[in-house]
């Protein structure tokens, strides 16, 4: 055997050291916890112009002149709150819309409780964001009215326009799962077999803690064990600290999930993958991508393991649109929304495409080229995607890929979603 | 001899000697001696002498009927097939603790084979071994052969709230066999990781290439758990123990939920199923009403409309 030498010394004395650092962090982590924290999360001024049982219509005061002739509806998930877009002062999707000069209006789904457990689909986007897209119309006197919708949110969007096509001037979807065929993601792979009317008959709703335990579980290497080693590292560093406070504080800020959206959402989504296929119901109509026709901006994360791209980059090219267009981006699920770099990359470029269709008659049918300046701080790749079926011909779509620093790869602070 | 085989405890001398004061006693409370059977006309008098008292008399007569019986359980006969009965027992109890044993030695002998393979070289990201899963097998010693016991049938008045009784035990039961075995599985990676670990430090040393900040085994260590949770997390074994731990959660909660039923239907508050009820009804409510006040706003909109033309 040959002789191993191992530097039990060297090693000793490091950790030696460490430990005087660690001791000399605790001091400081001390002053740190004891002292004031800001962590307070979603500071951006807002009115609620509309309120109907649980749910709150938030229109966010301008900061700036309003440049855009049609409004912007943000359509958060029912998992997780949409706190995520206002984050704090300096690192906000919200404030980067309203500095582009967006008249900005969000969706705040609220608590659902035991008596919200039979509200389905149908009730959420016929009933409410359809009154909510009402509201806007009015108060705003448009038409129509363009929408963004984020993850489950974004699902929900989809099915809206392809509803209501009438009301929407253009649709932006952000880690959007539409294609629910593909093992890529861990939720595809433990949904397929999920029992789900057995879990939703006896719990009503799915519990807030039920769902975030599945979070957890997604990584729990990085999510129950490394994120808290970072933080005893970092403890004695202040910003750090409220940073990663006020994101923990959002991460388990989680609603329940009405019990017979989460029954639709597995069989209907998960399991059946109805969406695609055109098959899918809501209130009695059958959803038709085809109907869709607006112009559509479709963002997603390469590194999203909750959305992976296979379940978003199908959506462009199963829906009648002929102004589509994918973004990938080098991140996460969440990295988008709350890591500056790809809040510059992502934010203005939201703005820049919305301006373009500004001016535009609604559902016009648009030949552009991609863009070329989004931001300096990303290097973008060209990739023409090929497309499937005869729409092929008739699509200018194409997608693009940024990629940046891999470092910022992990979500802040070891986020789940 | 024969005798003492029959009865080696000495029970029949034991259950005569108190037989013996118990018939006494009800002798005593009739004050008849024990000699008639028939109720004294004197207890049964009334304080005026207008006859039995009815209430003495019914008093008598169930007296006398307990000391009756009494006597006749005092009969040796009466004796013997008493302790004919309890002899019976310890078989019930034999086949509780057969029952016991053989899934003892059954979990033993799995155990054993599990040992036999400690200390193998663990290859990266691989679970040859996640279907040696002793609580598994627990659990299905369970279903199998101790389940049994809570699904006696259970009779009379009190059955079903029993039945409910027994159910959410059992439930309870399937809950935490069905935790254990997915919290086993979780630690399967931990296990992993450290072996993998031991195994690239080992390669480290011997090309003299250990680090010495410590630091650095951290985050390689991390790294290789989070690749075998990768691992696992799309398997079919694990995809299994997580929808069953799952539906056992749900069959718990519903069998929780239907004892705690019965409990509230005592107190002044509304179940959950009522409450859920309610719910339904407002649900519907509304949405009709929804649909009738859009219906309303359309008709007026092209009232107006047709006014305005």
């Amino acid at each position: 055997m040959a002789h191993v030498k191992i530097p039990v010394d060297l090693i000793l004395t490091q950790m030696a050291d460490s430990a005087e650092k660690a001791k000399s962090r605790a001091q400081k982590a001390s002053e740190v916890l004891l002292g004031e924290l800001d962590t307070d999360l979603a500071k951006t001024p807002y009115e609620v112009v509309y309120q109907e049982d649980r749910v709150k219509l938030k229109h966010y005061l301008p900061r700036t002149e309003i440049r855009y002739k049609t409004p912007l509806l943000v359509v958060y998930a029912l998992i997780n709150r949409e706190t995520m877009l206002d984050l704090q002062p300096g690192r906000s999707v919200v404030e980067r819309f309203l500095d582009a000069g967006i008249d900005l209006y969000m969706v705040d789904w609220g608590y659902p409780t035991r008596k919200d457990r039979f509200l389905g689909f149908d009730d959420h986007i016929n009933g409410y964001m359809d009154d909510v897209v009402d509201v806007i119309r009015d108060r705003n006197a448009v038409e129509a009215v363009n929408l963004m919708g984020i993850c489950m949110g974004g699902t929900f969007s989809v099915i809206y326009s392809a509803l209501h096509p009438e009301k929407i001037k253009n649709l932006v979807t952000t880690v959007t799962p539409t294609n629910f065929d593909t093992k890529k993601g861990l939720l595809h792979v433990w949904m397929e077999h999920i029992d789900v009317d057995h879990v939703v008959d006896t719990f009503g709703n799915l519990p807030a803690d039920v769902m975030n335990l599945g979070f957890l579980l997604l990584n729990p290497a990085r999510l129950m064990i490394d994120k808290y080693v970072g933080f005893m590292e970092n403890m004695d560093n202040k910003t750090f600290v409220e940073n990663f406070v006020r994101m923990d504080k959002w991460i388990f800020d989680s609603p329940d999930l009405p019990g017979e959206v989460f029954r639709q959402f597995v069989k209907d989504c998960y399991q059946g993958n109805k969406l695609l296929k055109n098959e899918l119901v809501v209130g009695g109509q059958r959803v038709d991508l085809n109907r869709l026709t607006m112009p559509l901006l479709n963002i997603y994360g390469k590194y999203d393991h909750l959305v992976p791209p296979e379940a978003c980059e199908k959506l462009t090219a199963h829906v009648g649109s002929k102004d589509t267009e994918d973004l990938c981006l080098d991140t996460g699920h969440i990295g988008i929304y709350v890591s500056s770099k790809y809040q510059e990359a992502f934010a203005p470029k939201i703005a820049k495409w919305l301006m373009e269709r500004d001016g535009k008659p609604r559902q016009a049918s648009v030949t552009r080229k991609a863009d070329t300046a989004v931001s300096a701080a990303v290097v973008k790749k060209i990739t023409p995607k090929k497309r499937a079926g005869t729409r092929q011909s008739s699509k200018t779509t194409e997608t693009e890929t940024f990629q940046a620093d891999t470092a910022d790869r992990a979500p802040v602070t070891g986020t789940a979603r | 001899m024969e005798n003492q085989n029959q009865d080696p405890f000495g029970m029949m001398a034991m259950v005569n000697a108190w037989m013996k004061p118990f018939s006494s006693l009800w002798d005593g409370m009739t004050g008849d001696g024990g000699s008639s059977p028939e109720p004294s006309t004197d207890t049964a008098s009334g304080p005026q002498g207008k006859g039995p008292n009815r209430s003495q008399a019914a008093m008598a007569a169930s007296l006398k009927n307990w000391q009756a019986m009494a006597k006749a359980m005092a009969s040796p006969e009466s004796v013997k097939a008493l302790l004919k009965g309890s002899t019976e027992m310890p078989d019930v109890m034999l086949k509780l603790a057969q029952t016991g044993v053989s899934s003892l030695a059954t979990l033993q002998e799995n155990l054993i084979k599990s040992a036999g393979r400690l200390g193998k070289s663990v290859e990266a990201y691989r679970f040859e071994d996640i279907d040696e899963n002793i609580c598994r097998l627990w659990t299905d010693i369970y279903e199998k052969e101790f389940r049994r016991f809570f699904q006696i049938p259970q009779l009379g008045l009190l059955r079903e709230y029993q039945e409910k009784a027994n159910h959410l035990v059992d439930q309870y039961n399937l809950l935490q066999s069905q935790i254990a075995e997915f919290v086993r599985m979780l630690g399967l990676p931990f296990n992993h990781s450290m072996q993998v670990m031991q195994e690239r430090l080992g390669e480290m040393a011997e090309q003299g290439k250990l680090s010495d900040d410590s630091h650095e085994y951290y985050k390689m260590w991390i790294k290789v758990l989070e690749g075998h949770f990768m691992t696992l997390f799309q398997t079919p074994e694990y995809v299994d123990t997580l929808n069953r731990t799952i539906s056992a959660m749900a069959d718990f909660a519903a069998a929780r939920d239907a004892v705690f039923e019965d409990v509230f239907s005592l107190l002044p508050v509304a179940k959950k199923s009522e409450v859920d009820d309610m719910a339904r009804d407002l649900f519907e409510l509304k949405k009709r009403l929804k649909k009738l006040e859009k219906e309303k706003a359309h008709l007026a909109a092209r009232k107006a409309a047709e006014v305005g033309a």
